[in-house]
């Protein structure tokens, strides 16, 4: 573990420290940590997945202050650009949401964190990983903030990866293996948070016929179309949702814009719906 | 008169005692009971290897194999022994020679053997091993005290076509799967005969919890009362929930017509502690049969798996034949399929009598 840590913006006493954890072994995930210096052994940590620019220094440094407030450890997993370089459909390609279990599983053994559960963020190309992942994992993720995501995969019959419906011709495709944990994924705490002014269709945002008669044309659109579905397939199975759309105001997509000036920090850890 | 004679502990130490005496702290044995015709299931026999046979090895309580040699002291269990491809067998110790039914340590008489099987390793029976108040030491004395059925705890079942059809390595990969995935997995062995393989198969799977009917008591379940064997069940069930497992996977030994197994799967109250059962097959005609035989029970497999995945068109003979999905040890082992292969039984268990379906190897 690197202890000569990038410096965590500080309003006062140091809380935290933000050390870069590296990789051990073929396959393993590095990550950044944000570490509490009074640590609250039973909190979950709240694991925050960077976005196709792989901040992931961003991701603990921006995230870890507010975190340390309340002993909480932030943990920031870096998917590089060359190994994983769909990391956000978890499972095409190399397999993301293994190579995260890993990561978790040795923190865990290195007594970094304490818990399985864990708290879920993901910024963009990681609101996409992090929203599959907790469909793939339900029982692992307490809460999920999903952000400025540009497009998602729907709980509806549209061919995987955009529903859950298996790709024409592949048996055992993901899209059933998603869905058969969609019940209990639902019954999850989900916040969605979009920046209100996050509608420009930039070269990264996913376009076509069919996603955009699905999701829409932007990233707001698309949010919003994703949350009204979410509640629709809850209520369907009888489920009260807690699903919540978020606009951050004054914010484009920008993920230091959304922690400065949208407040993602106190969304992603839960603490706007204590009031 | 006292018919009990003493041991010294230094002769009990030089014995081989088998993985299924495990239970049994080795000072409470000081006395051996001659009284031979009198042992029942469980209890405990002094041998000395008197001419090698079918088994040549014996698994010892520590988990390993230990090669035996003509005069080896050993100490097994008398019991039962039901194995299509090796012995039956029955809890009958005569005293000028009794049969080494298992390696895993069962003495018996043996009645009948696959045809490929040569004559049992024999054993001249020494004693029957008391405590120091003279009573013949009974591995149930040992057993783990009785507990009622846990609620609330996902339990799958994995039975089979019949031995080494796939079943252990079944439970084994999706205990794992469902470890890998986060889960507090037990790997539980609810029948059978006391070995070692299956039981160190599951603890190679990295699960929370491992245990099977010896640590209720049993040296082998064949000819067992139903009840016991229930019983037995709910016990490990509630030991495993007690030791923070939220889902078994217990695995049925033998084929869907053994006798217990049969009579399990038959009963209502104990099919209720099921979420769901995998149904493990050597072929496809193995897999159209068992199923038909579990339909026949009232029970829908969730998945097929076993030796049959293992071969493509296999696989499609028995996708056709049974409408039900083949699962091979990998994917069964894959975390993301190992959980949503859970998902589906637990909502398919909501939905009495419904297939699981839908479910198949990831791309």
């Amino acid at each position: 573990m690197r202890t000569n840590a990038i410096q965590a913006p500080m309003h006062g006493p140091v809380t935290h420290d933000v050390v870069h954890r590296p990789g051990r072994g073929r396959g393993n995930l590095p990550c950044w940590l944000a570490m509490p210096r009074e640590r609250d052994s039973a909190a979950e940590p709240l694991v925050a997945v960077h976005g196709i620019l792989r901040r992931a220094d961003d991701q603990a440094t921006l995230l870890g202050e507010r975190a340390a407030a309340s002993g909480r450890v932030v943990v920031a997993p870096l998917f590089d650009e060359r190994r994983w370089p769909r990391y956000q459909q978890v499972v095409r390609g190399k397999r993301a949401d293994l190579a995260l279990l890993a990561l978790m599983a040795d923190l865990r053994l290195a007594g970094t964190v304490a818990t399985r559960r864990f708290e879920l963020v993901g910024y963009s190309g990681g609101a996409q990983f992090a929203h599959r992942f907790a469909m793939l994992y339900p029982h692992l993720v307490s809460r999920l903030t999903v952000v400025s995501a540009g497009w998602y995969t729907f709980p509806d019959a549209a061919p995987f990866p955009y529903g859950l419906a298996p790709r024409p011709g592949r048996t055992g495709d993901w899209g059933p293996q998603l869905a058969a944990g969609l019940e209990q994924f639902l019954r999850i705490p989900i916040t969605v948070c979009v920046g209100a002014e996050d509608t420009e269709r930039d070269d990264n945002l996913r376009g076509g016929d069919a996603i955009e008669a699905q999701q829409g044309g932007n990233r707001v659109t698309r949010a919003t179309r994703w949350v009204a579905a979410l509640e629709a397939a809850a209520r369907a199975h009888g489920i009260s949702p807690s699903i919540e759309l978020v606009a951050l105001p004054d914010c484009g997509h920008d993920f230091r814009q959304c922690v400065r000036r949208g407040g993602l920090d106190r969304i992603a850890l839960g603490e706007h719906r204590a009031g | 008169m006292s018919i009990n004679t003493p041991i010294t502990a230094a002769v009990l130490a030089r014995a081989k005692w088998a993985f299924s005496t495990r239970r049994v702290p080795h000072e409470r044995a000081c006395l051996l009971d001659g009284r031979l015709s009198n042992a029942v299931s469980g209890d405990l026999v002094l041998g000395r290897i008197q001419s090698l046979g079918s088994h040549k090895r014996i698994q010892l309580a520590q988990g390993r194999v230990s090669e035996l040699y003509l005069d080896d002291l050993v100490v097994l269990g008398c019991g039962d022994r039901y194995a299509s491809d090796q012995f039956e067998g029955i809890a009958e110790i005569d005293p000028r020679g009794a049969d080494m039914l298992a390696g895993g340590g069962v003495i018996g008489r043996m009645r009948e053997r696959n045809a490929r099987m040569s004559a049992p390793t024999r054993i001249t029976p020494l004693g029957l091993l008391c405590d120091a108040d003279g009573a013949v030491i009974n591995v149930a004395d040992h057993a783990l005290a009785p507990a009622p059925r846990p609620d609330g705890m996902t339990v799958v079942g994995v039975v089979g076509a019949a031995m080494n059809s796939g079943k252990t390595t079944a439970a084994a990969a999706f205990a794992h799967g469902l470890t890998r995935a986060g889960h507090e997995v037990a790997a539980l062995k609810a029948t059978g005969t006391g070995a070692f393989g299956d039981f160190n198969a599951y603890l190679d799977a990295g699960v929370r919890h491992v245990a099977d009917f010896t640590d209720v008591g049993m040296i082998a379940t064949y000819r067992q009362p139903l009840a016991r064997i229930e019983s037995g069940l709910d016990t490990l069930l509630a030991d495993a929930a007690a030791r923070g497992a939220e889902i078994a996977v217990v695995e049925l030994a033998d084929g869907v017509f053994q006798k217990e197994t049969a009579a399990l799967l038959r009963n209502l109250d104990v099919r209720s502690a099921f979420t769901g059962f995998v149904f493990a097959a050597p072929d496809a005609l193995a897999a159209a049969g068992g199923c038909a035989a579990l339909r026949g029970m009232g029970i829908e497999p969730a998945i097929l798996t076993g030796m049959l995945s293992r071969s493509p068109l296999g696989v499609r003979e028995a996708e056709e034949a049974t409408g039900v999905r083949v699962i091979t040890r990998e994917a069964l082992c894959d975390p993301a399929q190992a959980n949503a292969l859970m998902a589906r039984m637990v909502a398919a268990a909501r939905r009495p009598f419904a297939a699981v379906g839908g479910i198949g190897l990831a791309a």
